[in-house]
């Protein structure tokens, strides 16, 4: 698969056309989602104009944007004009179709790119696997027995599959970290309040982030770029200036590295061990620390996604039971049942696990720990064996994942493959983790592992 | 069977908060629900137990 860089580089050389590059899309999709199945819509119609639209300007010798020519596509909880968004629930179906693009989706536009359509998720963003009862299960490019995790599946294969060089997707407690970790892509999960989410599906609005997914570093760091901005109709929107980061991936020198041992070395099985060692290696980091509340901040994030999303879907739960996912209305149902004052109490260990990382961060730049407890487990599995144990596999995917979103930090996921990249070698992802508002951080211990010849998509 | 963190057992709970709430959902359903209601509830556990002095913040909107 071409980079999204690529492909602009030759738009803009004029070596290729926008609608050449529209017409291989399609083609990809057509060739390729029957059996992977992470597409529900196309917008071929819409892209066409677009295309065409480059083309032009390109042809009148305008400057051309960013991005132009470039075609991604959305996690379906994202608005697209005149696209009814159905945020992966088939409840949503019978709702108007959205009247304007979400904000990210005016950023991207904005920038020249091409959206060819949506992508298949978790109901309402509720689950890490993307089986969705309604609208199929995603299966993972690199073995299409197994899953592609959750609940942005449909945007990490999209471009693990190299349909597409980019997409987006959201991430409430893991939804962008784990299926870029089990699909062997890049994934960027901002600062909470980086990016705007005016326009998206809500699902947890005190833990809901956005991000992109791309096929190597320069392309994510990118389109992050772009996607930066005020957005004034997301009141989480911290509205800061926009703090670029693609020029300056290399120079970051010196971080001081820390690997989250205890609870993110319990909860991962030998190949997610092997992943943060050969990271660890590559980066010369040797110190190991604990996150000593990981424990209580999982619990707590699992009660407020409870509560809220209980909150969030409760009247229509009432009286629409049947038509919500099989998967996750019992969940929905009992979270609305939560007493407030757990609920409160959550939010005040959020604020103790908070001060604590950032106490971590006075003695360490970057934080190093797997994505995921193991590796892309089969269609249809109930459980994972992890430590002598079985577990519920739909809520244990998010168990690494969950007590960093819920203090709202930027995290790259980096696509390793402890088992090498041989044939049935399957990837498992690294989350390196960096203080409130230092993508460029993440970004560059990303870079770094990439140039290593350590984390590569494929 | 009586909750460490509540009154009554969850599934007393579940059956009464449903009622109050307007749901009207069968047998095999509630019993769903009550096995999700359980799971949250030994969660909260380790969570309800957390040390917290009085003086601790919430953060219901989170700015980092």
């Amino acid at each position: 698969m071409t980079s999204a860089l690529e492909i602009a580089g030759e738009i803009r050389a004029g070596r290729k056309s926008a609608a050449s590059v529209l017409a291989q899309t399609e083609a990809r999709i057509a060739a390729l989602n029957p059996g992977l199945n992470c597409f529900t819509a196309t917008t071929f119609d819409r892209a066409r104009r677009e295309a065409a639209a480059v083309d032009a300007a390109r042809a009148s010798g305008a400057a051309l944007p960013p991005l132009a020519g470039v075609p991604y596509a959305v996690k379906n909880l994202f608005d697209i004009e005149a696209v009814v968004t159905l945020a992966g629930a088939k409840v949503n179906e019978g709702n108007r179709a959205a009247a304007a693009d979400a904000y990210l989706v005016s950023r991207l536009r904005d920038a020249g790119a091409i959206l060819v359509g949506a992508l298949n998720m978790d109901e309402h963003a509720y689950g890490f696997t993307t089986e969705n009862t309604h609208y199929g299960v995603t299966r993972n490019p690199h073995d299409r027995a197994r899953i592609c995790g959750g609940s942005s599946g449909g945007s990490a294969c999209a471009v693990a599959a190299g349909i597409v060089p980019m997409s987006l997707g959201s991430d409430t407690n893991g939804s962008i970290r784990v299926p870029a970790s089990l699909c062997g892509i890049f994934g960027l999960k901002p600062t909470y309040g980086r990016l705007g989410r005016s326009g998206s599906f809500p699902f947890i609005n005190s833990l809901d982030h956005v991000g992109p997914f791309a096929g190597d570093v320069a392309d994510l760091a990118a389109i992050y770029d772009v996607l930066q901005g005020q957005d004034w109709a997301d009141p989480a929107c911290a509205q800061r200036p926009v703090e670029p980061v693609a020029a300056s991936l290399d120079r970051l020198s010196g971080l001081r590295i820390g690997i989250l041992g205890g609870w993110f070395d319990d909860w991962a099985d030998a190949t997610a061990r092997k992943a943060v060692t050969l990271a660890a290696t590559a980066l010369a980091a040797t110190a190991r620390v604990e996150m000593k509340s990981a424990e209580a901040a999982r619990a707590a994030a699992f009660l407020i996604t409870a509560a809220e999303g209980g909150a969030l879907h409760g009247e229509r739960l009432k009286t629409r039971y049947e038509e919500f996912e099989p998967q996750s209305r019992a969940r929905l149902v009992a979270g609305s049942l939560i007493p407030a004052a757990w609920v409160v109490q959550a939010q005040r260990v959020r604020r103790q696990v908070y001060e604590e990382a950032m106490e971590l961060f006075r003695h360490f730049d970057l934080l190093l720990a797997p994505a995921t407890p193991v590796s892309a487990p089969l269609i249809g599995s109930e459980s994972l064996e992890l430590n002598g144990r079985s577990w519920p596999m739909r809520a244990s995917l998010g168990l690494l994942t969950q007590p960093i979103s819920f203090i709202g930090l930027p995290v790259c996921t980096a696509p390793l493959w402890p088992d090498g990249r041989g044939a049935g070698a399957m990837p498992l992802g690294v989350q390196l983790i960096a203080a409130p508002w230092r993508e460029d951080v993440c970004l560059s211990a990303a870079r770094a592992l990439e140039q290593a010849g350590l984390a590569l998509s494929r | 069977m009586r909750s460490c963190v509540m009154a009554h057992s969850p599934e007393d709970y579940v059956r009464a908060a449903l009622a109050l709430q307007g749901y009207r959902l069968d047998e095999s359903q509630i019993a769903d629900i009550v096995l999700q209601f359980s799971r949250i509830e030994a969660l909260a556990k380790t969570m309800l137990e957390w040390p917290m002095p009085n003086e601790s913040q919430a953060a219901p909107v989170f700015r980092p």
